[in-house]
C-alpha cells in the first residue's frame, strides 16, 4: 500500500508530526496542563481559518496564532481566584468557537474547512511533508540541547529560580515548542489527532516506563506506531486515518494502564 | 521594627538585609514595616502560628515574590540553596533520587553544559551525607515522605551552598529522623559555616537548634537571640493557649496547653 507516492508522503508527514508531539506532550502530562495542547491545536486552526478568509498562507498563519497563544499562556501570571486550568479551559472554548465561527463564514472553502478541522494527511504535498520534517528536527534539537532545563523547571520551578534559572523564560520556551509542533501538525493531521498525540502517547508511556529518558523514547515509539498502523488500517478498511490513529492511541492507553497494574 | 541578629564569629558578613518591608499579595498585606539583617553562620528559625506570613517572608528572602514596599538585598556572591516542602513538588516525573540530587548541580551550570563527573560525584556525596545513598537508584516518587525530604536536602547540599533555606524540613519524619536532620544541619553550620534559615510552624523544632529566632505574630514580629525572644507570656498571648518554657538536662522544653490538654 505504500507504493503510492501519496501514501509514502502521508507516512512521512504522520511520523514527522507524531514524534515531536508525543515527546513534548510528556511535559504537558507531567505539568498537568494537558488542555494546553488542545488550546494550541485550536489556536492553530483559528490562525489557519483566518488565513483562509483573507487569502493568506494557512501554514504561516497557524504557526503565528499557535506561537502567540503559547507565548500568552506562558506569560500569564498565576491567577488567585480561579485555577490556571480554568484559564486554559476558557482559552480552549474561545479558540474552538472562534475556529468554527470563522470557518462558517468562509463559504467558499468547504474542502479546506474540513481539512482544517479534521486534517487530511492523504492529501499532504511534498513541501508540507518536508516542512513537518524540518519542524520535527528543530524541536528535536531544542529538546536534546535544553531537555535538562525543561525537566528542571517542570520538577521544581521555585528551587530552579532560586538557583538562578529564568523559569518563566523556559516555561515560555517549552510552550513555544509545543505551539510550533501543534501548529505545524494541525493543518495536516487535524486538531483531534494533534491533541491525541500530545496527550495519549505520553500518557501510555508514563504508565509503563520508570525512567524519564525511556518515557520520551517510548512515547515517540507509540506515536509513530499509532499513526503508521492507523494509516495502514485506514487504507485497508477505507476509513479516515486520523480517527483510526486516535482510536489506536486510546486503546494503547487502556493496554498501558492494564500493564501498569500488572507491573505493580 | 528593626534589629540585627547577633552571631558568633569575627565580623560576620551580612547575608540578607531587609529594610521597611511590606509583604503580601495584591491588596492583602501580610507583613508591614519589617527590617532585619541576617549574618553569615546564623541559624535563624522563623516561627509563628499559621497564616502569620512565614512562607511569604521566606519566598521574599528567596526572591520568589517581590515585596510590596521596601527593599531586600542578598549578597550576590553567596550560593543560596532551597529545600521546599516535599508535598509541594510534582512527583509524577519518573526520576530517581540520584537525578534529583544531581539537579542541585546542573541548575547552576551553563545552559548547554551537561552533568560532568564532578557534578555526579557531588550528587553522590550529598546523598551519602544525608544518609540516603542506597536510595539513589530508586524513583523519587516511590520514597517515603522523610526519605524524599532527605533527598531534597541532598539536592540543596550538592550545590555546596553558603546559605541553606528550609521550609518545614522535618515534615513527615519520625522523631529519630528529625533529630538526625537537625544534628546534621547543626554540624553543617559549625564545620562549614553554612547559614541556615529554617521556617517551621513547630516552635519546639527550633528551640534548641536555632541561634536566633524570628517570631512572627499578627501584630508584631520579634527577632533576636532565642532566650530573649521566647518568653512564656509572649508565646501564650501569640498562640492564645498556655505555653510553659523550662529546661531539662540543659535543653529547652516547651509545654503547651492547660492541665487537661497538655502536650510537650
Amino acid at each position: 500500500m505504500f507504493e503510492a507516492t501519496f501514501m509514502r508522503l502521508a507516512l512521512v508527514a504522520s511520523i514527522a508530526a507524531s514524534v515531536p508531539l508525543s515527546v513534548i506532550g510528556v511535559y504537558l502530562i507531567i505539568r498537568r496542563v494537558v488542555f494546553l495542547g488542545l488550546v494550541l491545536a485550536n489556536a492553530a486552526t483559528v490562525g489557519a481559518a483566518v488565513a483562509l478568509v483573507f487569502g493568506w498562507s494557512p501554514e504561516i498563519s497557524a504557526v503565528v496564532a499557535a506561537l502567540t497563544t503559547a507565548l500568552g499562556m506562558g506569560a500569564l501570571p498565576s491567577p488567585h481566584r480561579v485555577s490556571g486550568e480554568s484559564i486554559t479551559a476558557w482559552a480552549y472554548a474561545a479558540a474552538a468557537s472562534a475556529a468554527v465561527l470563522i470557518l462558517a463564514g468562509a463559504t467558499a472553502a468547504d474542502a479546506d474547512t474540513l481539512h482544517l478541522l479534521y486534517g487530511n494527511v492523504l492529501a499532504v504535498s511534498p513541501g508540507h511533508a518536508t516542512g513537518l520534517v524540518v519542524v520535527a528536527l528543530v524541536i528535536g534539537i531544542v529538546h536534546v540541547l535544553f531537555g535538562s532545563r525543561f525537566l528542571l523547571v517542570t520538577f521544581d520551578a521555585e528551587a530552579a529560580h532560586v538557583a538562578g534559572v529564568n523559569t518563566r523564560l523556559w516555561v515560555i520556551g517549552l510552550n513555544l515548542s509545543i505551539g510550533a509542533a501543534a501548529a505545524a501538525a494541525v493543518h495536516e493531521i487535524g486538531a483531534l489527532l494533534t491533541f491525541a498525540l500530545l496527550t495519549l502517547a505520553p500518557m501510555a508511556s508514563l504508565l509503563i516506563t520508570r525512567r524519564i529518558r525511556t518515557t520520551f523514547v517510548v512515547s515517540a515509539a507509540i506515536g509513530i506506531a499509532a499513526v503508521g498502523v492507523g494509516l495502514a488500517m485506514a487504507f485497508q478498511l477505507d476509513l479516515p486515518p486520523g480517527p483510526v490513529s486516535v482510536a489506536l492511541l486510546a486503546s494503547t492507553v487502556v493496554i498501558a494502564a492494564i500493564a501498569s497494574r500488572w507491573q505493580e | 521594627m528593626s534589629a540585627a541578629i547577633p552571631q558568633a564569629g569575627p565580623e560576620p558578613r551580612s547575608v540578607v538585609r531587609a529594610e521597611h518591608l511590606t509583604l503580601g499579595y495584591r491588596h492583602r498585606v501580610v507583613v508591614q514595616e519589617l527590617s532585619f539583617e541576617i549574618h553569615q553562620r546564623a541559624i535563624l528559625g522563623i516561627v509563628g502560628p499559621n497564616g502569620c506570613g512565614k512562607t511569604t517572608l521566606l519566598r521574599t528572602i528567596l526572591g520568589l515574590v517581590k515585596p510590596l514596599r521596601g527593599t531586600i538585598d542578598r549578597d550576590p556572591r553567596l550560593i543560596i540553596s532551597y529545600v521546599p516542602q516535599r508535598d509541594r513538588l510534582d512527583t509524577m516525573l519518573p526520576i530517581t533520587a540520584y537525578e534529583v540530587a544531581l539537579m542541585g548541580c546542573t541548575a547552576r551550570a551553563g545552559v548547554l553544559r551537561g552533568a560532568k563527573a564532578t557534578d555526579r560525584d557531588a550528587a553522590r556525596r550529598a546523598l551519602i551525607r544525608v544518609g540516603v545513598e542506597s536510595l539513589g537508584p530508586q524513583l523519587f516518587r516511590n520514597l517515603s515522605g522523610g526519605q524524599q525530604q532527605r533527598v531534597l536536602l541532598a539536592r540543596a547540599l550538592a550545590a555546596e551552598p553558603d546559605v541553606l533555606v528550609l521550609d518545614e524540613p522535618t515534615a513527615g519524619m519520625d522523631i529519630a529522623s528529625e533529630a538526625a536532620i537537625l544534628a546534621f544541619l547543626e554540624d553543617l553550620n559549625r564545620t562549614r559555616g553554612v547559614t541556615i534559615l529554617i521556617v517551621t510552624h513547630l516552635l519546639s523544632l527550633v528551640l534548641n537548634f536555632a541561634t536566633s529566632i524570628m517570631l512572627m505574630g499578627a501584630d508584631e514580629i520579634l527577632h533576636g537571640p532565642v532566650d530573649e525572644i521566647l518568653r512564656e507570656d509572649r508565646l501564650t498571648a501569640l498562640y492564645r493557649t498556655p505555653v510553659h518554657l523550662g529546661r531539662v538536662g540543659g535543653q529547652r522544653i516547651l509545654v503547651v496547653g492547660s492541665r487537661d490538654t497538655r502536650h510537650v
